[in-house]
């Protein structure tokens, strides 16, 4: 079932996109599945209220975030995350990041959310057998986006991904492969005590006409206060918007061209300051 | 190397730059042995493309020798001559599949531009601004040509390198203008714009069957050349009035096919109000086009024809007449140039004498001459049709 079909339903029947794991499996993440499920349920209400919009803003937006917030409330913020956003000073809203991250984020009225869960699609000229290979091996990953360093895969459904920002921050954490059918899907989130709580889920659907595979790409960001946007954003120097999206168009160049596109490293003439001319005009 | 660099509106300047190298396992080296102006150039210098930075190297109509190869590069190598098609197609995505190259998925590194602003990325040209991808041109010693199995064609021999430029942008556009007309026999084709490009659309119509083509310009040598060397019927806009000369022409008809070859920065002589009124909003940047040539093919053109736009267009125009085209039933078609499909076509052309292409070229400079042939051709001084530069 795909994702926009979702929206409205999920929230009736969280256990069935998640596939029904158990409510504490996660210790301190209570109630995790209905909180996920919540979560992608107000996907595709927020990705529509997002196209071509940024990270603040529009209310259909918030609506589908609010959705998620709901769910997310009483997730603490992991220490780490909170000193760098307070160090890069980012304050969370407007009680700042301790108030919210005490686990009031339901409570933020719904203006002033942002939404903390996003959502790309692309077509690839490929079977999504291949796709599907490509991406159940995380260990590719970083070829495609760019704040991985590398993803270690540690046994059958355990990753350690480690990540680096443009400010030289560096973050890993542990994922774990939540639900998989073979080329259709695959959805993972991080283990409990992560810097960055967050899940994500691609899904491979053939395209009509013959014209390869629809793959969507889901990241929902687990931080209270809905800031989650520009908490990544800060760390990464790419909102988790231009992240999904250029993900999926770098898988695309690399397994339709076989190469990403690029002009880094070819020449080019002054770029402003005075070099000498051979002829002027 | 040398190479000719943007440096801001109408400012080109030769400058000393570093070799390119190979960068994707497809590239290729070319070293350039002829690059040629082009009016799409013209657009870029008088500002209508935004995103052009200072230090870019523009041109992107060339021929030259393979130098150096990538490890992935299969069907070409070192020493052979080739030209390469100005936009840049991957091969590989479900447009280029389809032969439909400008619309490829995967040659643009600055998708973002195109994406925002036209709703979709287009494909990546060589020397034509970062929103096409930022790629170096070919106004240089050398340059780096990506994708090269789907880019670079080897020149058959027997073709000259003066014929052979072409067929990189000026005769597949034309070429592309006159077939999407959907040329059927007996038809009588109008293109505007006697350039390298109107040139080429010019014969290439005829090529397709039509019974005759009315060329439209106002400088006499390329009225003359669209009459002797490609058998057009000239008709200067500055001197009569273009509709009633259409319509005299085709028993009151109007043309079946209009092909705009003239773009975004149409002249407007004969009707002098309109052309103020467009070019006064776009020095204002209320409007980014001037579409005098675009209305002129709506009110010309006969009930239920065709009207096949190769002239570029980069943004927003005004006052477009909706009602007429509607009601007349007019198809629209339209694009940048998907310039592979056409190689061979042309090639065979010219072998066999049916396309003569060589006349475009009124001008050959060394590159240090290029800011003063930039001018040249820019004012249409000299009767200089396409200035080419040799390094
Ligand atoms: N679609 C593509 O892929 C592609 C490729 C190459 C060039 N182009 C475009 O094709 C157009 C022509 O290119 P070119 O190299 O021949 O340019 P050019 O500047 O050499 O020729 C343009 C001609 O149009 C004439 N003109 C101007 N206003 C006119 C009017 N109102 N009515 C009739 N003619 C008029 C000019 O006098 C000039 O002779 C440009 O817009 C260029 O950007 C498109
Ligand atoms: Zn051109
Ligand atoms: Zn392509």
């Amino acid at each position: 079932m795909s994702l926009d079909s979702f929206a409205g339903r999920v929230v009736d029947a969280p256990g069935r996109l998640l596939g029904g794991r158990s409510d504490d499996e996660h210790g301190e993440m209570a109630g995790t599945v209905e909180r996920w499920a919540a979560m992608l349920g107000g996907t595709a209400l927020g990705v529509a209220g997002l196209r071509r919009g940024d990270w603040a803003g529009m209310a259909l937006a918030a609506v589908g975030g609010g959705l998620f917030l709901a769910g997310a409330a009483g997730m603490p913020v992991a220490a780490p995350v909170r000193e760098r956003l307070r160090d890069l000073g980012e304050g969370l809203g407007e009680g700042g990041l301790d108030r919210i991250g005490g686990g009031v984020a339901g409570l933020i009225p719904s203006a002033r959310r942002e939404p903390t869960t996003t959502q790309s699609v692309v077509t690839i000229a490929a079977q999504p057998e291949r796709l599907f290979r490509f991406w159940r091996n995380f260990g590719n990953l970083p070829k495609i986006m760019d704040h991985l360093e590398a993803v270690e895969i540690e046994s059958e459904k355990r990753s350690h991904w480690k990540a680096k920002g443009p400010g030289g921050v560096r973050l890993d954490w542990f994922s774990e492969i939540e639900q998989e059918r073979e080329n259709e899907l695959i959805s993972w989130h991080t283990v409990e005590g992560s810097q960055l709580p967050h899940k994500g889920q691609v899904m491979f659907k053939p395209a009509p006409g013959n014209r390869g595979t629809e793959v969507r790409l889901t990241m929902a960001y687990h931080l209270p206060g809905g800031q989650s946007g520009r908490a990544v954003a800060k760390m990464f120097g790419a909102t988790p918007e231009q992240q999904v999206r250029e993900a999926l168009r770098r898988m695309k160049q690399l397994m339709e061209a076989g190469e990403i596109a690029t002009i880094d490293g070819q020449p080019s003439g002054s770029r402003g300051a005075y070099r000498p001319v051979i002829g002027e005009k | 190397m040398k190479a000719l660099c943007y440096n801001g509106v109408n400012d080109l300047r030769v400058e000393r730059v570093p070799d390119p190298k190979l960068i994707g396992p497809h590239d290729v080296i070319v070293r350039v042995i002829l690059s040629s102006v082009c009016g799409s150039d013209l657009h870029l210098l008088d500002g209508y493309v935004p995103t052009m930075m200072p230090g870019d190297i523009i041109g992107h109509e060339f021929l030259g020798e393979i130098v150096e190869k990538g490890p992935e590069v299969r069907n070409l190598n070192r020493g052979d001559r080739v030209i390469t098609v100005s936009i840049i197609g991957c091969g590989k995505c479900q447009y280029c599949q389809n032969e439909e190259y400008s619309f490829c998925d995967n040659s643009n590194p600055h998708p973002q531009f195109t994406e925002k602003t036209y709703g979709h990325a287009c494909a990546g040209i060589f020397g034509y601004s970062h929103a096409f991808g930022g790629y170096a041109g070919s106004h240089a010693e050398y340059i780096r040509v990506p994708f090269a199995d789907t880019n670079c064609f080897r020149v058959p021999e027997g073709v000259t390198d003066e014929q052979a430029v072409f067929v990189s942008d000026a005769a597949p556009t034309g070429y592309m203008g006159a077939e999407m007309g959907n040329i059927k026999p007996g038809d009588v084709v109008a293109v505007w714009g006697c350039g390298g490009v109107g040139q080429m659309a010019i014969r290439a119509a005829y090529l397709m069957g039509a019974e005759q083509v009315i060329a439209i310009d106002r400088y006499p040598d390329r009225l003359k050349a669209a009459q002797l060397k490609a058998g057009a019927e000239p008709l200067d806009y500055t001197r009569v009035d273009i509709y009633d000369a259409l319509q005299a022409m085709t028993g009151g008809r109007g043309p079946d096919v209009c092909i705009d070859a003239v773009g975004m920065e149409a002249d407007g002589f004969d009707t002098g109000a309109e052309y103020w009124y467009d070019r006064t909003k776009q020095a204002l940047r209320l409007e980014s086009d001037r579409p005098k040539v675009l209305r002129q093919m709506i009110e010309c053109c006969r009930k239920g024809g065709t009207l096949s736009i190769v002239g570029v267009y980069g943004g927003l125009i005004d006052k477009f007449p909706m009602g007429a085209a509607m009601n007349k039933g007019l198809t629209f078609r339209m694009g940048q140039q998907h310039g592979q499909r056409y190689v061979k076509r042309l090639f065979d052309h010219i072998q066999r004498g049916e396309l003569d292409t060589s006349y475009l070229l009124t001008h050959k400079w060394s590159l240090d001459d290029a800011p003063e042939g930039y001018r040249m051709f820019k004012e249409k001084n000299d009767n200089c049709m396409r200035v080419v530069f040799a390094p």
